[in-house]
């Protein structure tokens, strides 16, 4: 393997949780996605709290091994959410935490900021981005520990842009969508493609207030008008579509949400 | 008869990018002050000068669940119309307001949409009472080569949104008749 993408990352995750591998050799990644990045991340930080920490043999390849640094992941310190400063011109927004509603403004603020910096975005666009991001992020102290079991609940978000697109992720390994979806009446026992179904084309959510639900939904609709990829995962499931098409598919489980959505700058810009 | 009251409440008071739910839940406290602090058939119009980013889960807590409450009579007659310098920055409310089966005057560039839920039915009536100021439903009827029934209920459904008044003016029968206004009149 040398890439660590969307397309990739669950090998890992199979590697780590089924295989139950303790070594992760990545010495030969010459690319690595913000979606794939932010699961290894998941990954690492699993581990750690479990006690079972994995060794990681970096990428040899410099200009990655900067680029995760400056993203936040550092070897041999893997939750440091801080962005290194070396290359930090190269990174468009390095690995940042999500915690609570109320951060999520400022949050939002700083994403809007580095993105504004480096590209004259349309008035759509850049309004359409914001949204969102808006709620994508506080869709993580909404849904991710619905449950109130979760040990540290937060979430991870992140940035990179590329010559012909915007890359942005989102990740948590909370409960997940079909733990939170089951928290209302006439959901429970849903599987997690079952849970993609539901969310993806009824635009359910875990609430029963006909104001709650279909952002995903809405989300999804609008990366498909703009032709771009759309990623998300969550247990056993992913559901994945680009420009042509897409469908649910399974995958080795892992806990929480993760999501990539890939943008293509021409529609942006 | 006496002019409306009409108050300005300005989303941009709170941000020009806004928001998430906690930020929609802290600004309707707000609406609701003001709501509750104008007369009986007072109006509240909810402004979106200054606003950037509006998204649709602050949009649903401001004036989705507002409206909701407004429907279901816990603010007497009260209206609430939406100003946008530009009809894109209120989709978020279109879209939660369509969700919540509502819907809601919107002005912008000095003409009136309906945003939300709504039957080109319902447009047609709407606009009708709108040029008219004030009429009946009877009036309304024959303008709009309706039976007298199927206008009522048009009536009915516009009265119970609070997109128009509807004022008792005496009975016909069983029947109530009412003198029906337009809210974009002061």
């Amino acid at each position: 393997m040398n890439q660590l993408t969307i397309e990739t990352i669950d090998q890992v995750i199979e590697w780590i949780t089924i295989d139950k591998l303790d070594r992760l050799d990545l010495t030969n990644i010459r690319f690595v996605d913000p979606y794939a990045l932010l699961i290894l991340h998941l990954i690492i930080l699993e581990r750690e709290e479990e006690g079972r920490p994995i060794e990681v043999a970096w990428p040899q390849a410099a200009s990655v091994n900067r680029w995760m640094m400056a993203m936040g992941i550092v070897a041999g310190n893997s939750h440091n959410s801080a962005p290194a400063s070396k290359n930090r011109e190269s990174t468009l927004q390095p690995i940042t935490r999500i915690e609570n509603e109320s951060g999520i403004g400022h949050v939002v603020d700083g994403f809007h900021h580095r993105l504004a910096e480096r590209y004259p975005l349309t008035e759509s666009s850049r309004r359409g981005l914001v949204a969102v991001m808006i709620e994508l992020f506080q869709n993580i102290p909404h849904h991710s520990n619905a449950t109130g079991t979760v040990a540290d609940p937060h979430g991870i978000a992140a940035m990179q842009d590329y010559e012909d697109s915007i890359f942005l992720a989102v990740a948590d390994k909370g409960i997940g969508l079909s733990t939170s979806l089951g928290l209302r009446n006439g959901y429970g026992g849903l599987s997690d493609a079952g849970a993609l179904d539901v969310v993806f084309h009824q635009g359910v959510s875990r609430f029963d207030d006909p104001g709650r639900g279909g952002e995903l939904q809405r989300i999804a609709d609008l990366i498909r008008s703009w032709d771009g990829v759309f990623a998300l995962r969550t247990g056993r499931a992913l559901y994945y579509f680009d420009s042509r098409g897409g469908d649910v598919y399974d995958v080795p489980n892992f806990p929480g949400v993760q999501l990539g959505l890939r943008l293509p700058r021409r529609v942006l810009t | 008869m006496r002019a409306m009251q009409i108050e300005r409440f300005r989303i941009a008071q709170f941000g020009p990018r806004l928001g998430t739910r906690m930020e929609g839940e802290q600004a309707r406290e707000q609406l609701i002050a003001l709501l509750r602090s104008l007369p009986e058939d007072g109006q509240v119009r909810i402004s979106m000068e200054g606003i950037d980013v509006l998204s649709t889960s602050f949009a649903d807590e401001l004036i989705g669940r507002t409206l909701h409450q407004l429907m279901i009579g816990e603010f007497g007659a009260r209206t609430m119309i939406l100003e946008t310098p530009a009809l894109d920055l209120a989709d978020g409310i279109d879209v939660k307001l369509a969700q919540r089966q509502m819907a809601m005057l919107c002005l912008s560039d000095d003409s009136w949409h309906l945003i939300g839920a709504h039957t080109p039915a319902m447009t047609e009536t709407l606009g009708l009472i709108i040029d008219k100021g004030t009429t009946t439903a009877k009036e309304l009827a024959a303008e709009l080569g309706l039976q007298m029934n199927a206008c009522v209920n048009r009536v009915a459904r516009l009265a119970k949104l609070h997109l128009i008044r509807r004022e008792q003016i005496g009975m016909s029968g069983p029947q109530a008749i009412y003198s029906l206004h337009s809210i974009l009149k002061s």
